[in-house]
């Protein structure tokens, strides 16, 4: 029996998830975290869950672990004293970002708190040129007065970051060795290892945030690592990057920035898998939580990569799924503003007090309310009877709403529903419309606690006609860690010109891309025939700076490489922008390479066709106020548990299980396929 | 009329904005010049049929002024009647064409459903040329466009693009960027045929209407809270482009929940500081939402409880021919003496003046191959300090919200390499709250080009609020023993240009401010232990 593990540990709760490789089968485990030290949770997670199906650490052939850690100790401010060297002349540059003030109307809004205070951001005597080349040479002796003072300032970690550092790395080198030496215990962070790639604010941010979070997540996963030695643990942990792979504890170390995304990422690895396995390639995913949603976009099972992101108000270049996030979910508070308009969220009232209907306090109605006010949420109790909730208090919030607005108290509940839809559905057309992709082409996939209880009308909004509820939504990110390859991505900024001249050199840049991932794979011990080299390239006309990514075909590199990569540029620049410019300049801008590991992945269990009626899993009958109708309707309620292959339910309909609700429309059908998957058809 | 409940008119606006938004990515990301591809000096925004603004970007709110006045040009020059889907319209001037400088070009398209015109696709974009003329009136600024049609049904009209483009210094990157605003308003036209298709025209017109009264409501319910009376405030302005300090002055008189704003300034002058109407009102939308309610949506509605007044012919609303180029550091001082008033009516509830410059660097000259080259770019400098706490240090004030270009962008495609980019140690006034920094930005000249300056606040300074003190003025240094200038200038190789830009005021009484965070100003070299000494009386 060799079982496989991911846990993905939340600020809520820890969700683990188990598999069999050989039988395939698939348990679920979930206990509350441990926020002050979330290893001991995770540890304790993994024992407990194995001794739910009898087996023993020794048996665990693969751990793979989805984590928040750098990103609560980024939104927290948490991080270690952090010293910076930068180019003389350039002392403010962190804090003069791209010179925009963060609100244009709002005079009292912040710019992010800086993650290097002024007195220990140092200036180095060094300049490099445009091209690479050296118009200053770096003054050494000025540089050890500085990290001296660092040392002095008793600095945790320093960040290293020169102009043009991406193009010629000597003077960023020779400075960490110089920090290295003379201040040995300290992490430090070079931009050219973290993010060599042009614009410099966004490459030093990148830089600074990864200095900042180092020794945060250095003692984290040795800490994790005793644990899981402690409970007999005999194989390496892997953890989630924001790319959506897994990578080794030490590589995970160097680069924590890697990992700002760590949680979601695996959420949307998951619905790729599942999405395959149920036919459906192009998806939009919907997770929604207690206070926010992440949606993404796969087109052919794939989730585009971006290369930057704003994280927390922190630019990051980093290799990251393309998740969207909105602040609407469970716990977002309804309110009318002063111009007599409801308003949903962002502001959320938390895990507590919560919701009204929760009874700790808060007066002011949520989403959550108003589903339960509708009695789309069971009105008497969640999570699977384990908490009891309060519709009378709900009730009494949404009416205090309706008042305001001049509407009936069902109304207002059901339009708090439609407001915030419209927040998720604009989220959602960022990720679609935006990047030229019709959502109408796509399959919602819901899941998040939250997600299927208003997926129904957030396909409505967007003209969406398939759903896909998969079998554990509350738990999908813990199972993404199964079904996920070990990944590390490589760039490298070359600038050149869609031309026979720059033939060589874009060779030679893949080449030095292939070198490092060679040496990836020997240290991730990743078995050759494991081994997969995926190579894009960025692309723009001559003149833009705003780049478009194009897959470069196997193969060496040849001038029919180039014709196919012109055709694959012209592509997306009309799909995105609606025109070719013929006859214009195309230049290469960034090569990248992504290296893949692939691992044994969860196979999930199929199960044999049974009848198309779920009368056997009927467990209820509840009104549910539709708008459609202006009154309660009667819905029969299902039991997720007791579904099987082939039922059909025809909407209106509540399918109920620990983790979600689903709620299904009156023109919505829905099925069960093979892998216990409800896919959801909506009538046009 | 259709009436509409007030959730469809919520998640109508949400659709609305994001197809702006999405208007203004499309055209930043498809553009090719530094103005707008880095610093993102374009606007985007949709106007219903009869000419008013349904929703603006969060951009640059400058470009309100540019997009009130292009339709009423349109509609004087065409009939309506005559107007045919795949018309797209350009236009520059700010008399005739519907801008507010020749720079900004002004593209509109009409948006059609069912064979009839609802609403217009329209952006801006400061198309970086024009370098290097005079500023005596507007015939010396570059090239006048009316409303003309730039695309009819769909065919471009190539002898007009010729036409603009000979006219151009720079016209590969022009055409290149009427490419992306062409994309920009197809997206918009895209996008609202498909929200009329699933919503009902009249349902979409409606929530368009609704939307303006809500934005009414807002501004009205904001003006309301603000106690009845006349607000006067004055301040001086001054440009390194003009001999004589000026003075601006306005009176606001609130009246329940109504707001007067009469201003009196200087008469027209033959420099590029005058500011037509439009570049006014959109100057006092901007101050005005900013103090009573920054979440007012950016739509016509919230201009209904406002009046302005400003004397014709004055450089506050100046008439033809006169020269307006460089009108943002008027309009800058507009918006610091709104802000003044406002704080003597609503105390404790307005930040001192920011730096209240929009300074402005402009580099061009010829590339070895024959080919022009023409940069420009504006520095940020010191936020004012807010009641409760310091200004925010190197950023765009009130009208403008530009970014930087980064160095190594700048430096690729100029001759030029940016020695210094820092704030600058003692710019801040002081004060419980100090102000936010300026900026010092020292230029290396690599190749021969010609070169000016527009800056303001060279001999006065932003104001503190409560008994916080003032911040620093701008500094110019020209490397050649010159540190005023007006016009242009020829810069050899290897001559060094430094621009320093004003600090933003403090508030309140410097004795209040703690120790704690005079002695983090002191460690992070923002001000010196003298100055600590003078200012705060503080003794270590």
């Amino acid at each position: 029996m060799v079982w496989r593990i991911g846990v993905d540990s939340g600020g809520t709760f820890t969700d683990i998830c188990l598999f069999e490789e050989e039988t395939g089968r698939l348990e679920i485990w979930k206990l509350s975290s441990s926020p002050d030290d979330p290893s001991r949770a995770i540890a304790q997670g993994v024992v407990e869950g194995l001794e739910q199906v009898d087996a023993t650490a020794g048996d665990l052939g693969f751990l793979g672990h989805g984590t928040t850690v750098a990103t609560n100790a980024l939104i927290e401010l948490r991080g270690v004293k952090t010293g910076l060297l930068i180019s003389d002349g350039f002392r403010d540059l962190l804090e003069l970002g791209r010179q925009k003030r963060p609100s244009l109307y709002d005079m009292n809004v912040d710019k992010p708190e800086q993650l290097v205070t002024r007195d220990l951001r140092r200036q180095v005597p060094e300049r490099l040129k445009s091209d690479g080349t050296v118009d200053l040479p770096l003054d050494v002796e000025a540089l050890k007065k500085e990290v001296q003072l660092l040392g002095e300032q008793d600095v945790k970690s320093v960040a290293i970051c020169f102009l043009y550092g991406f193009l010629n790395t000597e003077h960023e080198a020779l400075a960490k060795k110089v920090v290295s030496e003379m201040l040995p215990d300290v992490f430090v962070s070079t931009s050219h290892e973290v993010a060599p790639e042009f614009r410099e604010f966004e490459r030093l941010s990148t830089t600074v945030v990864n200095a900042y979070l180092g020794p945060v997540m250095k003692r984290y996963i040795q800490k994790l690592r005793e644990r899981l030695d402690e409970v007999g643990l005999k194989v390496a942990p892997q953890l989630t990057q924001s790319n959506g792979g897994v990578i080794g504890f030490d590589a995970a170390a160097n680069l924590p920035v890697r990992t700002v995304l760590s949680g979601p990422s695996t959420g949307v690895v998951a619905a790729q898998e599942i999405g395959k396995m149920a036919g459906f390639p192009n998806i939009i995913t919907f997770d929604v939580g207690g206070t926010s949603s992440d949606v993404a976009l796969l087109q052919n099972g794939i989730c585009n990569l971006t290369g930057e992101a704003d994280v927390h108000g922190y630019p990051i270049k980093a290799p990251m799924l393309d998740i969207h996030t909105v602040g609407a979910g469970g716990g977002s508070i309804a309110h009318v503003d002063s111009g007599g308009l409801l308003k949903v969220g962002p502001r959320s009232a938390g895990a507590y007090p919560g919701p009204v209907c929760y009874g700790n306090g808060n007066e002011e109605p949520t989403v959550t309310d108003a589903n339960i006010v509708l009695q789309t949420l069971n009105p008497v109790e969640i999570l699977g009877g384990r908490m009891k909730v309060r519709r009378d208090l709900a009730l009494a919030a949404v009416q205090r709403l309706a008042d305001q607005l001049g509407l009936g108290v069902m109304e207002t509940a059901d339009g708090i529903l439609q407001v915030v839809t419209a927040n998720m559905a604009k989220a959602i057309r960022v990720i679609s419309v935006q990047r030229g992709h019709d959502p109408r082409d796509y399959t919602l996939m819901a899941f998040g606690g939250a997600g299927p209880l208003h997926a129904a009308r957030l396909a409505h909004e967007l003209d969406i006609s398939r759903m896909i509820i998969p079998l554990t939504p509350g738990a999908l990110c813990a199972l993404g860690l199964l079904l996920t390859d070990l990944r590390a991505d490589f760039a490298i900024s070359r600038l050149t010109e869609l031309t026979e001249e720059s033939l060589a050199a874009v060779e030679a840049g893949f080449e030095e891309l292939s070198v490092q991932a060679l040496d990836w794979f020997a240290t991730d011990n990743i078995p050759e025939d494991r081994r997969k080299e995926i190579r894009t390239v960025d692309m723009r006309y001559a003149g833009q700076n705003y780049e478009l990514s194009v897959t470069v075909p196997a193969g060496p590199i040849t001038l029919d490489t180039f014709k196919k990569l012109e055709e694959g540029f012209e592509a997306v620049h009309k799909q995105r922008f609606g025109f070719i410019a013929k006859g214009e300049k195309i230049q290469l801008v960034t090569l990248r390479l992504e290296a893949i590991g692939e691992v044994k992945k969860a196979q999930l269990q199929s199960y044999p066709k049974e009848g198309t009626s779920p009368d056997a899993a009927k467990i209820d009958e509840r009104g549910v106020w539709m708008k459609s109708e202006g009154d309660f309707v009667t819905c029969p309620v299902y039991d997720r548990k007791l579904l099987k292959h082939g039922n059909q339910i025809s909407g209106p309909a509540i399918i109920e299980q620990m983790d979600t609700t689903s709620v299904i429309l009156p023109d919505m059908t829905a099925t069960v396929d093979a892998y216990l998957n409800l896919i959801v058809e909506i009538a046009q | 009329m259709t009436t509409i409940d007030p959730i469809t008119v919520e998640v109508i606006g949400s659709a609305l904005s994001s197809i702006v938004e999405e208007m203004g990515e499309a055209l930043v990301r498809a553009s090719y010049s530094t103005n707008i591809k880095e610093r993102r000096d374009c606007s985007t925004a949709l106007f219903d049929n009869k000419g008013n603004t349904l929703c603006q970007a969060e951009h640059i709110p400058m470009h309100l002024g540019s997009f009130i006045g292009i339709l009423p040009n349109i509609m004087k020059r065409f009939d309506l009647a005559d107007i045919k889907p795949g018309d797209v319209f350009m236009g520059n001037d700010a008399y005739e064409g519907g801008a507010t400088h020749l720079p900004d070009i002004v593209m509109a398209e009409p948006i059609f459903v069912d064979g009839k015109l609802i609403a217009w696709a329209v952006n801006t974009a400061h198309h970086s040329d024009f370098a290097d003329l005079g500023h005596e009136h507007i015939y010396q600024e570059g090239i006048r466009i009316p409303p003309v049609r730039l695309y009819k049904a769909g065919e471009l009209q190539q002898d007009i693009q010729n036409l603009f483009l000979l006219n151009c210094q720079v016209p590969h990157e022009r055409i290149s960027d009427l490419r992306a605003q062409m994309s920009a308003n197809r997206l918009c036209v895209q996008r609202m045929q498909d929200l009329c298709a699933k919503y009902g025209t009249d349902k979409v017109l409606a929530a368009g209407e609704e939307l303006q009264d809500y934005a009414e409501r807002k501004m009205r319910a904001g003006i309301a809270a603000i106690p009845d009376g006349t607000y006067s405030f004055s301040d001086i302005f001054d440009s390194n482009q003009w001999k004589e300090r000026m003075e601006f002055s306005v009176d606001i008189t609130v009246t329940g929940d109504e707001m007067t704003l009469a201003f009196d300034g200087p008469p027209q002058v033959r420099s590029g500081l005058n500011m037509i109407y439009t570049s006014l009102l959109a100057s006092c939308y901007y101050a005005v939402k900013a103090v009573v309610d920054p979440t007012i949506l950016p739509n016509a509605g919230l201009a209904r409880p406002l009046t302005v007044t400003a004397p014709e012919g004055s450089i506050l609303n100046c008439k033809h021919p006169a020269a307006v180029e460089g009108r943002i550091a008027a309009c800058q001082r507009v918006a610091d003496i709104i802000q003044g008033a406002l704080a003597k009516a609503i105390p404790g509830k307005v930040a001192a003046a920011g730096n209240g410059c929009c300074t402005g660097a402009i580099f061009n000259g010829i590339r070895e191959d024959g080919s022009i080259w023409v940069y420009l770019e504006t520095i940020g400098g010191g936020g004012g300090a807010r009641p409760s706490k310091d200004g925010l240090s190197g950023i765009q004030v009130h009208l403008t919200n530009t970014s930087n270009l980064p160095v190594e962008a700048l430096e690729l495609e100029y001759p030029l390499t940016l020695l210094r980019y820092e704030l600058v140690d003692g710019s801040a006034g002081g004060g419980q709250y100090r102000g936010g920094m300026g900026i010092r930005r020292v230029y290396r000249v690599e190749r021969p080009c010609r070169f000016s300056v527009e800056a303001s606040r060279v001999s006065s300074c932003a104001w503190g609020l409560e008994g916080g003190e003032a911040g620093q003025m701008t500094h110019l240094d020209f490397g050649d023993g010159r540190t005023e200038f007006k016009g242009m200038a020829d810069l050899k190789p290897g001559q060094i240009v430094e621009i320093v830009t004003p600090g933003g005021g403090g508030y309140g009484d410097p004795s209040k401010r703690t120790r704690e965070a005079i002695e983090r100003d002191i460690a992070e070299d923002r001000i010196t232990p003298d100055f600590a000494k003078q200012v705060y009386s503080f003794s270590e």
